[in-house]
């Protein structure tokens, strides 16, 4: 084992022990404020993580990820203010939007690339949007819809719910971590590899036999599934859901997470995430024009690090490993498509 | 009949003045091959400083000068810092602009303030047209934009800087062969980018209200008039601004201007599928 894979190994167990533990060692060790930040970054890094399967390992460009994120978020409100439906109902009922309005929007949009891909997508996104502030009975257009939470699961005596916030953090973990773990494995599988032969060169990858149409539909779908989750959680964590999150700014920041955080990395949207949201949270509370040092950041970062902060960590532990081993690095060039 | 008549002129006219911002936009798109997020908040800046111009002196014209002048100032400076380093990467440089729009927003929210405002037009008489009174600044704005249009063309035909942005966009290696100072041509491009969107606010902030959110509605629309148009096709470009905003003029004397907004957007999303080479068959890159 090169020193590079143990110290990542390591990192990786240092981590999962934090986010174990954050309940009880953050608002010991800061305030109690802070686990919600920790669950709110959590939920946008599952949205970053949309944006980087798509173009990170697809090379599509999406610039409408929010609107699968606002299916997710408006089943579960809808379901809730509307229908009166218990959690698990509304959860499946905003994966499910998510994922057809995904299945049925990646139908036209996957036969354009690159530009057009990213235009078409935040077009269908704004068509969306425009709708959900026009519907206003049904959305709560601007303003919103506020609803109160059902409990996840009821037994005999006991009721569990999202009001207790340690169990509203542990299943967010949960439900964050699994689709992470899912997005590890497919990555990993077969079609994980036709994903990035596409990516490299979608000509090549179609002779020899892959069907393009249908792997980029797939890897759409799939990203709006990320993105529904995402939204559907985000309702029910803030018990709220606006038309707002489903402009087109919600999902440029998705990709400027994901982009800063590292491309075609699976910790990066994360890395990326936790980073701008943090500096959102200490500095908005000194200083109000936060976005400013927002913007310098994206800038800095892409120009030091194209590569994302992944690339530049790992560039660092490749030189760290250079005499180890004759491995070749386990990071694939990103090509720009 | 008459509001018919008045959303469509309205719509006509915005869209001469989207086309000019477009315009910039597709410049920038065409020769860097970069997807200027921030183009919408060029547009703004326009405003902004048509704004402090007649407030500093009292005099409104003196916008017409000031906000493209700076404006391509501040554009030659954005893309000799910002944009050179992430050049020919298109996904950095999406980042990148998009910080840009986040830095230029919210200097406008600290210089200029939160609130909207709007500037009084200088010629506030109206003048009987097809039977309705209308507006005369608006008719005004459209002969300075059209004025703006043509120069633009001619320069990009008939100037030798023009003939070399051309020359550069068709093919870069060759015109470095030649010559062609390719760097110096890529910032003045960026600056003449952010001068037409400065110079289409000038004109558009009397119409439009001052905010520093002011570009976040128009970026969609410069964008769909781009690709409507066709990728590098200029003058398709402008005929695109034009018709979308024309189109929307009409819907919005049936209906209110988001479901206007709606029916281009899905007029839009046909257009890309059924020809994504754009309406106009031209010049592809």
């Amino acid at each position: 084992m090169s020193s590079r894979a143990s110290i990542e190994r390591v990192l990786f167990v240092l981590f999962a022990i934090f986010m174990m533990s954050v309940p009880w060692s953050v608002p010991a060790l800061v305030s109690s404020f802070w686990v919600s930040v920790i669950t709110e970054i959590l939920i946008w890094s599952l949205f970053a993580a949309s944006v980087n399967l798509l173009f990170g390992y697809v090379g599509l460009l999406s610039f409408g990820q929010a609107l699968y994120f606002g299916f997710g978020m408006y089943g579960v409100s809808i379901g809730i203010d509307q229908l009166h439906l218990g959690f698990w109902p509304v959860f499946a009922l905003g994966i499910v939007a998510a994922m057809t309005m995904a299945l049925v929007s990646g139908v036209f949009a996957v036969r354009l690339t690159w530009h057009y891909f990213a235009i078409i997508t935040v077009v269908f996104s704004l068509i969306f949007y425009f709708l959900a502030v026009r519907l206003k009975p049904l959305t709560g257009g601007d303003d919103g819809i506020n609803f109160s939470m059902p409990p996840t699961f009821t037994f005999d005596h006991s009721v569990w719910s999202f009001t207790d916030p340690t169990f509203q953090y542990f299943f967010i973990l949960l439900t964050v971590s699994l689709c992470f773990y899912l997005m590890h494995r497919v990555i990993h599988s077969p079609l994980g590899k036709a994903f990035v032969a596409i990516r490299d060169n979608d000509v090549r990858a179609s002779l020899i036999g892959l069907n393009v149409y249908l792997i980029r539909l797939v890897a759409f779908v799939m990203a709006g599934f990320l993105a529904g989750v995402a939204g559907a959680l985000f309702a029910f964590f803030g018990r709220y859901a606006s038309a707002a999150y489903m402009f087109y700014q919600v999902s440029g920041e998705g990709v400027v997470w994901a982009i800063v955080g590292g491309a075609g990395t699976l910790f990066g949207p994360i890395i990326g995430t936790t980073l701008f949201i943090i500096i959102r949270e200490v500095v908005s509370t000194h200083w109000e024009h936060h976005a400013l040092i927002v913007g310098v950041m994206a800038i800095l970062v892409v120009i030091l690090a194209p590569r994302g902060l992944v690339g530049l960590w790992s560039d660092r532990l490749d030189r760290l490993d250079k005499d180890a081993a004759e491995l070749p690095s386990t990071q694939p060039e990103r090509v720009p498509p | 009949m008459d509001t018919l008549l008045l959303l469509a002129l309205n719509g006509l006219i915005w869209g001469l003045i989207i086309a000019l911002i477009a315009l910039g936009l597709s410049v920038i798109f065409g020769l860097l091959d970069i997807i200027n997020i921030a183009h919408g908040d060029f547009f703004m800046v326009g405003t902004v400083i048509a704004w402090f111009t007649l407030e500093a002196t009292g005099n409104f014209w003196l916008g017409f000068i000031a906000a493209p002048l700076i404006g391509f100032i501040l554009g030659a400076l954005i893309q000799r810092v910002v944009i050179q380093p992430v050049r020919g990467v298109a996904a950095l440089s999406i980042v990148a602009t998009f910080g840009l729009s986040l830095i230029l927003q919210e200097s406008v929210r600290i210089i200029f303030g939160p609130t909207p405002r709007r500037i009084l037009a200088p010629i506030t008489s109206t003048v009987p047209l097809f039977g309705i009174e209308y507006d005369v600044y608006r008719l005004f704005a459209a002969l300075l934009s059209i004025a703006a249009l043509v120069g633009f063309f001619l320069f990009l035909q008939y100037t030798k800087i023009g003939t070399w942005m051309r020359a550069v966009r068709h093919d870069r290696d060759t015109a470095i062969a030649m010559g062609i100072p390719a760097q110096r041509i890529y910032i003045l491009t960026f600056g003449i980018g952010f001068a037409l969107a400065a110079f289409g606010g000038a004109v558009a902030a009397p119409i439009a209200t001052v905010d520093f959110r002011g570009g976040v509605d128009i970026l969609p629309f410069c964008f769909m008039a781009v690709i409507i148009g066709g990728l590098g096709n200029l003058p398709g470009t402008a005929a695109a601004a034009v018709m979308l905003a024309f189109f929307e003029g009409i819907i919005q004397s049936v209906a209110d201007p988001t479901v206007a907004r709606i029916a281009s957007l899905a007029l839009m999303s046909a257009v890309m599928l059924i020809r994504p080479q754009g309406l106009f068959k031209g010049h592809v890159r």
